[in-house]
């Protein structure tokens, strides 16, 4: 089988499916609601399951061409041939990109679905599918890009539709009177160019260290340049490739902290909640913030390269004494634990799990710069499938309490009307409680959540968590252990975290008249939500390890892996560092292959106990009223609730920028340079010096040239001083004519 | 052809004059007429791109006549890649500008159109004239139009704006025509062929010379710290007057340092690289700054000019392939993406009569057409991968990191430079926010009517080169290629041998 051509429809389609929204949806709602919300939302969903089946022909396509990766070019993109630079649209189908392709379509899929019921009755309903197909087009080239420009123009494109669907319900006030969404939705766009302009250089040194900015072109001239011992020529000296690829790597750390919301830059990601919940789903939890680490995953080569040139001590490829794989991986885990902590003291769930997904992101970053690629991905695969479900579940908790709200709103209304006055929200978990008896489905889905991203056995979180543990603890060095230290505390600070969740939305009783009204959602939302809760408890199976040294040692010399390592056999086809270790040329750290029972249990029993600290020791009967203090308020955890780099930006960057803005355009550019330096100086100067050689020059009788410039300059400086008059367009009439005159005494001097 | 093509919109301009001896002027014929001529001299430069083979590298489709000979003044008109863009630009640029004042110019109309063609007629000629006198006067020619349409149909403050547009335009050339007049006598030529080869006879001089050129034209651009007309005249002037102002005129500044800065002065071009990058990241940051703090949309699309064309300026002095072709490649865009934005302002303006970010808000609601083509053009300006700034911009900042006129860390200058494309969506997407997000809450904003028939058929036409150039941009650059390479080639030859 080959259905290699096929891959264009995966951008095709999504395509078609946000100019149908664009131009056909308005119409078909305003025409009739309810079957036209069906048309729009449905026509969507249809062109991104219709993509994740052209994923699934690439999936099978590979597996019948032996894995091997194949481009399928479109047409030329930018070509500067004198300097040569040539950039296709090219689509790279390997394993790496399909198993992308698959998750963001399938997830997408999903919640494509989930959407039609969530989004029911909004006015910019077609609006809405319009922008998820856009994001699904975008994402799809980020993934299939076969250039670092391609990966560009997607990951730029993501982020554009991210401010567009954080900003979705752009005219949305708060109290204070912000137009918090649109700010929100401004702020990551901002942030996320932070993040760009490092991802721009980064480009731009490769082309000029490696000659080409495809991903084949660059990591076949770094591995020979390398292997070789070579130098690189740039900026017209000789410099090492290690070098080069540290910068490099810092860079993209920097470019993926901006999409994939770590420190410095994790601070966008909270406000983002402001969208529509399953945006959140898609785009800021399962697809588009894993760009960075699809980015590091994808350079593994670089990143190796830059890793082993700092083991060898290559002149200048290091920072500060560490390789670029260090940062990374020193980011992600110092991210990891920072999130975790902060949620800790988040009320609105939807902020809990945000936090939750920066300190998730932080597992994976880790993972990639520590060079557990595969443990990467198989995290980056299980944590889409559980936090999709969770940002559903927590979506359909948010429209039960609305649901329940609205009930008590019109229940009310009957009566009289004191409640109306009153603020309610119904994203905040003080309000919530005992909602496990309405909404079991919910519920149930919910624990399933909980317990795969908590890491508990056999849920889909364990095993991929558990990957990245066993390979930060069996390899050696301080950074590893380091970061294995790091990555426990978060996973201890996940399942209090969680813990703390659960109990607050679904146990005890309920601590608002909404909560006691509320209500289950409708079929069409909770589907998914069951299909998404199968994948969480399954998930382990795509890379599930050996159980023992000896049974991966005899399935070795078999050659038959079974269902083991599925995930590993079939993405060392694209991570080319396999193969460049094999071949000595880097040493590449090794993720265990079975499974490390110590670190397995340490973590289980400290998820364990974290579950059971926050749901039976310090929730254990609190809260008991909407309005009662968090336990842990008062304690050292709460400083984390002020944000520590939020804080520092809205109180240093933001405020030093308005004000330079302001003082550049009014006193430098205004009153400086526009009133004074050119309204009065120069122009004084000037009607100064016309009004000397007009009465000074003029008067002494000087000859006729100097008296003929006097008069001209006189004119000027009439001019000059009357500007509010109508002489200035004599005098340029004046010139008209004189240029007229010329011209006529040129052409027929000749 | 290239004398048919310049002196077509003159045709026009004479006909329309002409209307009133045969007692048939009114303002719609008037009207017609000017966009009749403004679409053919589209087309007849269409035809000059047809004619046109990117495979050469030098002049084409030249007109030569003497003209006066005994001081070796010639009428040369020639058209190479350097300038075949920039008169696709312009005749493109200039009917839409001519269209969309269709229903914004209601007074003395028959003199704003003959003006409009005159001005069109005027920058063609500075775009192809190929003999330093000819072009000079073209390059004056400019100013009188463009003079009076900011003069009689601009805002409140155009008086004063249009005196200062042509002061300092004026005077900036005024030293230009003293390195032209110094060139010619040495020379005995002003042939810029002739001159280029003979250039010789005054490169001793040519440090003072490049200076001359450089100011007028850097006034032009504008290049840092030479911008302070360009946000008075923008804010003043009719919206096709700002059109033409950003999407055409600026580039005869970025043009001249082209055409005439580094193949007349290469040693000098070479030496002052650095100076005048530094000034044009300055440009880039300082405009992005500036922009930020603007309450008014049209000084801040003004403020944005001068950052946009910071990045041309540096892709000029990066003196590589990637940078001049970067360069000439933004100039396109930044006059499609600017002149749309204007056009944009213009058409709110048309309904509002006021250009105040705080007068908007939520205009999504009641424009959701304007409002997506907004959208689409902040985010060209903005350089979103995918539509056409991004493509310049990222060759320009290619070429500048791999420039070796910029000495030998050059990735400073990149680095500087590369934060524009920051501040560009802070400031862009700050108006994008003020003006159409946030509550629909003025009374006069609830009854605007959307883009109707005319609006969005000019907004489709910049759409689709937006697009275009983002997506395909390839056959723009092959215009060019050859022409660029071989000007590259001659400024480092002659730089390596001045410079060892």
């Amino acid at each position: 089988m080959n259905a290699f051509g096929l891959a264009p429809l995966l951008l095709i389609f999504p395509a078609i499916g946000v100019l149908f929204n664009t131009f056909a949806g308005p119409r078909l709602i305003r025409a009739e609601r309810k079957t036209g919300e069906m048309y729009a939302g449905w026509f969507a969903s249809l062109m991104a399951i219709l993509a994740f089946l052209v994923a699934v022909m690439l999936y099978f396509s590979l597996r019948a061409h032996d894995y091997h990766a194949e481009t399928v070019r479109l047409f030329d993109w930018i070509v500067v041939p004198s300097a040569g630079f040539t950039i296709p649209w090219a689509i790279q189908v390997d394993t790496l990109s399909v198993t992308m392709m698959l998750v963001v379509t399938g997830v997408g899929s999903l919640i494509h679905i989930y959407a039609i019921g969530y989004m029911h009755g909004d006015p910019g309903f077609h609006r809405f599918f319009a922008y998820l197909n856009l994001f699904l087009f975008f994402m799809l080239i980020l993934v299939s890009g076969s250039t670092y420009l391609m990966l560009f123009v997607g990951w730029e494109g993501v982020g554009l539709c991210s401010y567009l669907l954080i900003g979705f319900w752009f005219d949305r006030v708060n109290e204070q009177g912000k137009v918090m969404n649109a700010d929100a939705g401004r702020k990551a766009f901002v942030v996320n160019r932070v993040g760009d302009f490092a991802m721009v250089l980064a480009m731009i040194l490769l082309f000029w260290a490696f000659g080409s900015l495809d991903f084949g072109a660059v990591f076949g001239s770094a591995v020979d340049l390398f292997a070789h011992g070579e130098m690189v020529t740039l900026f017209g000296m000789e410099m090492t490739v290690g070098a080069v690829l540290t910068a490099v790597t810092i860079l993209f750390l920097l470019g993926a902290a901006g999409k994939s919301a770590q420190i410095p830059f994790y601070v966008w990601l909270p406000d983002a909640m402001a969208g529509p919940t399953p945006v959140s789903a898609l785009i800021h939890a399962a697809t588009m913030v894993t760009a960075g680490v699809y980015l590091m995953v994808r350079s593994n080569v670089l990143l190796e390269i830059a890793r082993q040139s700092t083991l060898d001590g290559v002149a200048g490829a290091s920072l500060l004494g560490l390789s670029g794989p260090d940062w990374i991986a020193l980011t992600g885990a110092a991210t990891a634990v920072l999130a975790g902590l902060i949620a800790f003291t988040q009320f609105d769930i939807k902020k809990v799990l945000a936090y939750s997904t920066i300190s998730q992101l932080g597992f994976m970053v880790a993972a990639a710069g520590m060079g557990a690629y595969v443990a990467a991905m198989f995290h980056l695969i299980t944590h889409a499938f559980f936090k999709a479900l969770l940002f559903l579940g927590s979506g359909s908790v948010i429209h039960g309490m609305e649901h329940g709200h609205h009930h008590v709103h019109e229940h009310d209304h009957e009566h009289d009307a004191h409640h109306k006055a009153e603020k309610f929200d119904p994203q905040d978990m003080r309000t919530m409680g005992g909602l496990r008896h309405k909404m079991p489905i919910t519920f149930a889905v919910y624990m399933v959540g909980t317990l795969a991203l908590a890491g508990i056995f056999p849920f889909a979180g364990f095993w991929s968590k558990d990957e990245i543990l066993a390979h930060a603890s069996t390899n050696h060095g301080s950074i590893f252990t380091a970061v294995y230290i790091l990555l426990t505390v978060a996973a201890f600070c996940t399942a209090f975290y969680m813990g703390r969740q659960i109990k607050m939305i679904f146990f005890g009783s309920p601590r608002h008249e909404a909560a006691e009204q509320a209500s289950e959602s409708a079929p069409i939302m909770t589907y998914p939500l069951i299909i998404l809760a199968a994948l969480s408890l399954l998930g382990g199976l795509l890379n599930f390890p050996f159980f023992t040294e000896s049974a991966y040692k005899a399935a070795k010399a078999a050659h038959s892996f079974g269902i083991n390592l599925g995930l590993e056999h079939w993405l060392e086809h694209s991570i080319t560092a396999f193969a460049l270790t094999e071949e000595g040329i880097v040493h590449m750290p090794h993720t265990p292959t079975w499974m490390q029972v110590d670190v397995a249990l340490i973590s289980t029993i400290l998820a364990l106990a974290a579950l059971a600290l926050a749901v039976g020791v310090v929730y254990r009967k609190r809260p008991q009223t909407a309005t009662e203090r968090d336990p842990l308020q008062g304690t050292p955890i709460w400083w984390f609730a002020i944000l520590p780099f939020e804080w520092f930006y809205m109180h240093t960057v933001v405020p030093a920028f308005k004000w330079s803005a302001r003082w550049l355009a009014e006193v430098l550019d205004g009153a400086f340079w526009h009133d004074f330096v050119h309204d009065n100086i120069i122009r004084d100067l000037f009607v100064g010096f016309a009004k000397f050689s007009a009465n000074v020059l003029d008067a002494n009788g000087v000859d006729g040239l100097v008296n003929g410039s006097g008069r001209l300059t006189h004119a000027v400086g009439a001019v000059l001083r009357k500007t509010q008059t109508g002489y200035a367009r004599n005098y340029a009439l004046g010139v008209f004519l004189g240029t007229v005159i010329l011209l006529a005494y040129f052409i027929f001097a000749s | 052809m290239l004398t048919i093509l310049t002196f077509f919109p003159v045709v026009g301009a004479l006909i329309i004059l002409a209307l009133k001896l045969f007692k048939k002027e009114t303002d719609l014929l008037i009207k017609q007429l000017a966009v009749g001529f403004s679409v053919a001299t589209f087309l007849l430069s269409l035809l000059v791109l047809a004619q046109f083979d990117m495979a050469v590298s030098g002049l084409q489709m030249v007109n030569r006549a003497a003209w006066i000979p005994s001081w070796g003044i010639s009428y040369l008109m020639g058209v190479d890649g350097l300038s075949i863009l920039m008169v696709l630009l312009t005749t493109f640029i200039s009917m839409l500008a001519i269209a969309s004042s269709w229903t914004a110019i209601t007074t003395q109309v028959k003199s704003y159109y003959v003006f409009m063609l005159l001005l069109e007629a005027g920058m063609l000629g500075v775009f192809l004239a190929q003999d330093l006198f000819l072009f000079y006067i073209f390059w004056e020619f400019t100013l009188i139009p463009m003079y009076f349409l900011i003069g009689i149909w601009g805002g409140k403050n155009r008086i004063y704006a249009s005196i200062k547009f042509f002061l300092y335009t004026m005077a900036g050339s005024l030293l230009m025509l003293l390195a032209i007049l110094y060139m010619g006598i040495t020379n005995g030529t002003f042939a810029l062929p002739d001159l280029i080869a003979g250039r010789e006879a005054f490169a001793a001089a040519q440090n003072w010379l490049f200076i001359g050129f450089a100011i007028a034209f850097a006034i032009k651009v504008p290049l840092f710290p030479f911008h302070s007309w360009l946000p008075d005249a923008h804010t003043e002037a009719p919206t096709a007057g700002s059109i033409i102002l950003a999407g055409v005129l600026l580039k005869m500044g970025t043009y001249g340092f082209m055409r005439f800065n580094l193949p007349l002065f290469p040693e000098a071009s070479y030496q002052f690289a650095p100076t005048i990058a530094v000034l044009a990241i300055i440009g880039i940051i300082y405009g992005a700054i500036v922009s930020f703090a603007q309450k008014d949309v049209k000084k801040l699309v003004a403020y944005s000019s001068i950052s946009h064309l910071g990045f041309v300026m540096l892709g000029i002095f990066a003196l590589n392939e990637a940078g001049l072709q970067g360069a000439i490649l933004q100039g396109v865009n930044h006059g499609l993406s600017t002149g749309a934005l204007f056009f944009l302002v213009g058409v709110i303006y048309e309904q509002r009569h006021t250009r105040m970010m705080a007068d908007f808000g939520g205009l999504w609601k009641v424009m959701p057409v304007f409002a997506v083509t907004s959208l689409i053009v902040t985010l060209s300006s903005m350089g979103l991968p995918g539509l056409n700034g991004f493509v310049g911009e990222f060759t320009i900042l290619l070429g500048s990191m791999g420039s070796t006129a910029l000495g030998t860390r050059p990735w400073i200058y990149t680095a500087f430079a590369t934060t524009g494309v920051i501040l560009a969506a802070v400031y862009l997407l700050w108006m994008y926010q003020n003006v159409f997000m946030g509550p629909l809450d003025k009374e006069e904003n609830k009854k605007l009517r959307d883009m109707n028939g005319g609006e969005l058929a000019i907004m489709l036409s910049f759409l689709l080169f937006i697009f275009w150039i983002g997506i395909a941009p390839s056959a723009y650059f092959l215009l060019m290629d050859s022409t660029v390479a071989k000007l590259v080639a001659h400024v480092m030859a002659a730089a390596t041998v001045a410079m060892p």
